[in-house]
């Protein structure tokens, strides 16, 4: 997973001591900041997607979004998020197998997951995080505010915007 | 949909009271009422235990006789449960089946002069009390108790399950509606982008209520049937209101085609449900066709039945799915179709509609030519 944030640690004589360890983010590079993470949002329902792309773009990060499984599994390959976001109920292959493959492919077994479904059954959310998810949200119940505020949990402190 | 007597919620039907004592209740039955009709009717209604059990061999077109008309409150049927003896009223008369005490079935005579029936007739449709008396084995009426049982177990199985996937659907658009509420109220949006928030949350109230009304109304069919408005209505009446209805619905490249000189063909049916099952199949024509193109709607009949298309150019279905159609929540959900929102009961509904009114709907399809769905209604 690649840095959220950058720590300067500046030594006696290295000319780079000159800045300040507090300086402030230039415009630009705060943008590179918050395009460091990217989201990837494996969800059918583009309504439900749209709005939590809306979101989530508001709040810095970078959204890609598939609309199925294969899909899914694709761009967790060829688009390297940081962070992926699950349905569970989706055409072709479910979520459930979705989060298997991800967790057999070295090169994605690492990415955190979270499941955003609309199934609430106990049995449905123990699997899911015996398979590894991080969460299992429940749509109905969670605003784009708290989706939002799970990434933060997951990938760190989002830098604030006067900082 | 008109008000239920909620005694109909407890009818099942069963076929395992000898149909010898059936036959020979009807012909005593016959005998009794052809002094004064030319057609009577007769069947046996059984009660136990709160249970009430119709055999209606007699009439398999119409609901058995007392099921439909004389279970209502203050009806000659409910008297005769209560009190144990025969009552009269304008439909009919209806001798109680007592043993041990409960009133275990109803013998009904169809007869708008029962109130007329001699002593004599009386005393022939007590006699036949007596016979199906008789005849009621302690296993017939245990073998129906067990098929109830099991049916209700099956009706409890089916609940769960419905629940859940009922769950599910409502809680898609709930949550779109909540999302955006929360992002307008916490001042997320930017300004370009609420009056789109606003109109999410307005299609996705719609499709919640259109989702509860075809979810109560799958509750309702499976509990107790479709009470139908039943009445003599013209199919191409019907079939105009539903493409004036869907046509809001059409995309710029969607072409709505209506035979034309649509023949008047008269049906008795529930024209609001019939209505309800052409603007489903019409509006299922657009959504599953995309691209576009014709959807056509023909009607052809003769003096049985009437046979009406619906064809789109749409996505259609292969062989393999099409079963899944017409199942409650059986939605095919395709990398193709899974943008396309819908609940799921709409072809349930509309295939049982056709069923209860004495008809079908089948379909052919083929993916990526279009599909076409056929209602078959009986005709008079």
């Amino acid at each position: 997973m690649p840095p959220v944030g950058r720590v300067l640690v500046c030594y006696g004589t290295d000319p780079r001591a000159t800045i300040a360890p507090n300086t402030a983010w230039s415009d630009e590079e705060e943008q590179a900041l918050e395009d460091d993470v990217k989201v990837l949002l494996i969800e059918d329902d583009v309504d439900a997607a749209e709005m939590y792309r809306l979101r989530l773009a508001a709040d810095g990060y970078t959204v890609v979004t598939a609309n199925d499984g294969r899909e899914g599994l694709r761009m967790a390959t060829d688009e390297a998020p940081d962070f992926i976001y699950l349905d569970l109920r989706l055409p072709g292959i479910d979520g459930f197998e979705v989060l298997e493959a991800l967790r057999a492919d070295p090169e994605t077994a690492t990415i955190p997951v979270i499941i955003l479904t609309n199934f609430g059954e106990p049995e449905l959310r123990e699997r899911g995080l015996r398979l590894g998810a991080l969460e299992f949200l429940v749509k109905a119940d969670t605003t784009p505010g708290q989706l939002s505020e799970s990434v933060g949990r997951a990938t760190g402190p989002r830098p604030s915007p006067s900082a | 949909m008109s008000d239920t007597p909620s005694s109909q919620t407890e009818f099942a039907v069963i076929s395992e009271v000898s149909r010898e004592l059936f036959d020979d209740a009807l012909r005593l039955a016959t005998q009794i009422a052809s002094s004064e009709r030319e057609v009577p009717d007769a069947s046996l209604l059984m009660i136990r235990g709160g249970l009430l059990l119709c055999v209606a061999e007699s009439r398999p077109h119409r609901h058995p006789v007392g099921c439909g008309d004389q279970m209502h409150p203050g009806s000659a049927a409910e008297r005769a449960i209560a009190t144990g003896e025969v009552a009269v009223d304008a439909k009919g008369a209806v001798i109680p089946v007592r043993t041990e005490g409960a009133v275990v079935a109803l013998i009904t005579v169809d007869s708008e002069r029962a109130a007329d029936l001699s002593a004599g007739q009386l005393e022939q449709l007590l006699t036949l009390a007596s016979i199906v008396r008789g005849g009621l084995s302690h296993d017939a009426i245990v073998t129906a108790l067990e098929q109830e049982a099991e049916r209700s177990r099956r009706l409890d199985r089916l609940k769960g399950e419905f629940l859940n996937i009922a769950a599910h659907e409502l809680r898609s658009p709930l949550g779109v509606i909540r999302g955006y509420a929360s992002m307008l109220s916490e001042g997320m949006l930017p300004e370009a982008d609420r009056g789109g928030a606003l109109a999410r949350i307005a299609d996705k109230s719609e499709e919640m209520a259109r989702l509860i009304s075809e979810m109560l109304e799958t509750v309702r069919l499976e509990a107790m049937g479709l009470d139908l408005a039943l009445a003599p209505v013209d199919l191409a009446e019907i079939i105009a209101e539903a493409v004036h209805v869907t046509r809001p619905l059409l995309g710029n490249q969607h072409r709505l085609v209506v035979q034309d000189h649509l023949d008047s063909v008269t049906v008795v049916a529930d024209r609001d449900r019939l209505l309800t099952v052409f603007t489903n199949l019409i509006d299922n024509a657009i959504k599953y066709s995309p691209a576009g193109g014709e959807i056509s709607i023909t009607c052809e009949h003769d003096e049985n039945a009437a046979n009406i298309r619906v064809t789109d150019e749409g996505i259609g279905i292969n062989a393999e799915q099409v079963h899944r159609l017409f199942t409650r929540f059986g939605r095919v959900v395709t990398p193709e179709t899974s943008h396309i929102r819908g609940s799921g009961l709409g072809l349930y509904l509309a295939r049982e509609t056709a069923r209860l009114h004495g008809g079908d709907i089948q379909v052919e399809s083929e993916p990526g030519r279009g599909s076409t769905f056929t209602v078959m209604l009986p005709s008079q």
